[in-house]
């Protein structure tokens, strides 16, 4: 008798259950999913009075993988051949994403694997149709590391309009950065990353309404090297705008470091674009955009040999964003781009395609 | 004895909890909105629908979008007796996990009004906004959803908003099709 009313919770708990589970199965059901995007350009691109290079470039083939294993519990994955083909160190296989996520609540939320940075608009959503221009902006390669990934974790949520993550992952090689590329060589990428010193990121963004959304991020690291560290903090001010066919992004970002012969990088773009279709009863969205650029990797220097106006660059670019459906892109763009201490320009044409899905 | 009040404690404790993170919880919140939206005093009826194969193929050709599932569930909502409003409950995907959504219809399926009713990402969930889901008001079937056009797109959830604006011309295609 004992073990008969010992076991009649237990009963009432396996009933319990069962019907949740049951009443749940019917709007959620555990789900695979594969996606991915990738991007065919054409660059064309005369450097001063030398002669054009051009080249076609399947720049990023990727694939998406998800898996939703409950309400609450998923995971995804992003992996990406860059390049078309990987042999002695030319192209790149890169597991830019794969991580578990847990979000019990909409206001909090964890992952934990492979992550994206929080940092600026386009090293986290960075499919093709989502930004102008054929190639990511130069502001993305300059300053921000795009694409900025790591292993490590976050927490995250959303309150109210108001998003919020605070990202822990592995810290940067300080020996790799340079005064023409800051940060950029210094990513680990994955690659049995030194945990010794993990770079944190705070980033918050609010969505002021639907058609506007504004936020900011700060990010420090003690970076390590084999023989040295250097300590930097990057600060980014980030902003987009949609509404009645107008889009406009506007970034800027500053990077300080405490040693070594760079003490601060700085850049900042804005885009600013217009859908046409509404005046040529189009179904395709067709959005000329103009894209002003200004970024020097090493606006002040400790060493001086350095001279910071030869790695300060402003560019203007004009372009098209042609999309046929919401998830195909086709890109053509015009820029010249001019060095601040010689005027020296480069001034490219390039082409390009892309999808997501 | 204190073994058995252990076990009960410990079992409501957990089907408490249970509840409380699986529970019917989207049933509730779509029956809540329902109210706000049409009267506390309305009748509410749920179904289970099994979507009738020519309808759902149609429905999907002309929103570009496939069904998540087979079934959707439909809310019938009545006032003294007479049906003023249908409800359509669906889901369709963001990037990786389903977005719960609901469609409210007049009888005649021109959308009285658009809901989120469960968003289960980081990013995105400003599909959410309640300025937004007013533009799908007084829609129908014929209408135009292009996202950026017809439909403002919305800054940081492109893919979200694409997604549902898609989802909603679908049940609209659907309603037609099987009222």
């Amino acid at each position: 008798m004992y073990y008969a009313n010992n076991f009649k919770p237990l009963l009432i708990l396996v009933i319990l259950m069962t019907t949740s589970l049951f009443a749940q199965d019917d709007f959620f059901t555990p789900k695979t999913g594969v996606g991915g995007y990738g991007e065919l350009h054409y660059n064309n691109n005369t450097f001063d009075t030398k002669k054009a290079e051009k080249k076609l470039d399947f720049h990023r083939f990727v694939l998406f993988f998800s898996h939703s294993f409950s309400e609450k519990w998923s995971f995804k994955a992003e992996l990406e051949l860059e390049h078309n083909f990987v042999s002695g160190g030319n192209g790149e296989v890169e597991l830019e994403q794969a991580y578990v996520s847990y979000l019990p609540y909409n206001w909090l939320g964890f992952r934990a694997g492979v992550v994206l940075a929080p940092v600026g608009i386009i090293n986290e959503i960075h499919e093709p149709p989502t930004f102008f221009g054929v190639e990511r902006p130069d502001y993305h390669n300059a300053i921000i590391p795009t694409t900025w990934y790591g292993n490590g974790a976050s927490v995250f949520g959303n309150y109210k309009g108001l998003e919020y993550t605070l990202n822990v992952m592995e810290g940067l090689n300080s020996e790799k950065f340079s005064p023409a590329s800051a940060l950029r060589s210094g990513r680990r990428k994955g690659y049995l990353a030194d945990a010794t010193d993990l770079m944190y990121t705070l980033r918050l963004d609010y969505n002021i309404s639907s058609a506007f959304k504004a936020g900011a991020s700060a990010t420090y690291n003690k970076a390590r090297g084999d023989s040295s560290t250097i300590e930097f903090n990057l600060v980014e001010l980030h902003a987009k705008y949609s509404k009645n066919g107008l889009y406009a992004v506007a970034e800027g970002a500053m990077i300080n470091y405490n040693r070594g012969s760079v003490e601060t990088s700085t850049g900042y773009y804005f885009d600013l674009g217009y859908d046409i279709n509404r005046f040529i009863k189009s179904d395709w969205q067709i959005i000329p955009f103009v894209r002003y650029s200004f970024y020097n990797t090493a606006s002040t220097v400790r060493n001086t040999n350095l001279k910071p106006d030869d790695f300060a660059y402003t560019q203007i670019m004009v372009g098209l964003n042609i999309l046929p459906l919401d998830n195909i892109v086709l890109k053509v763009d015009f820029s010249s781009k001019k060095r601040k201490s010689n005027d020296e320009e480069t001034k490219s044409f390039n082409l390009g395609v892309g999808y997501m899905f | 004895m204190t073994a058995k009040i252990i076990t009960i404690t410990f079992v409501i404790a957990i089907s408490c909890l249970w509840n409380q993170t699986r529970g019917q919880e989207i049933k509730e919140l779509t029956e809540s909105i329902i109210r706000s939206e049409m009267g506390k005093g309305v009748s509410i009826k749920q179904e289970k629908y099994t979507i009738p194969a020519k309808a759902k193929k149609n429905a999907e050709s002309a929103s570009k979008q496939k069904f998540a599932n087979d079934f959707i569930y439909i809310y019938t909502v009545s006032n003294k007796g007479k049906v003023t409003s249908y409800g359509l409950l669906d889901n369709v995907y963001g990037k990786a996990m389903p977005i719960t959504f609901l469609v409210l219809f007049d009888t005649k399926g021109n959308i009285l009004s658009s809901h989120i009713v469960k968003y289960r990402e980081q990013y995105g969930g400003e599909v959410a906004d309640k300025g937004w889901n007013k533009q799908f008001k007084g829609k129908n079937k014929d209408s135009d959803y292009t996202v950026g056009k017809a439909i403002d797109s919305i800054s940081g959830a492109t893919i979200s908003a694409n997604s549902v604006s898609k989802g909603i011309k679908k049940l609209a295609v659907l309603f037609h099709e099987i009222f």
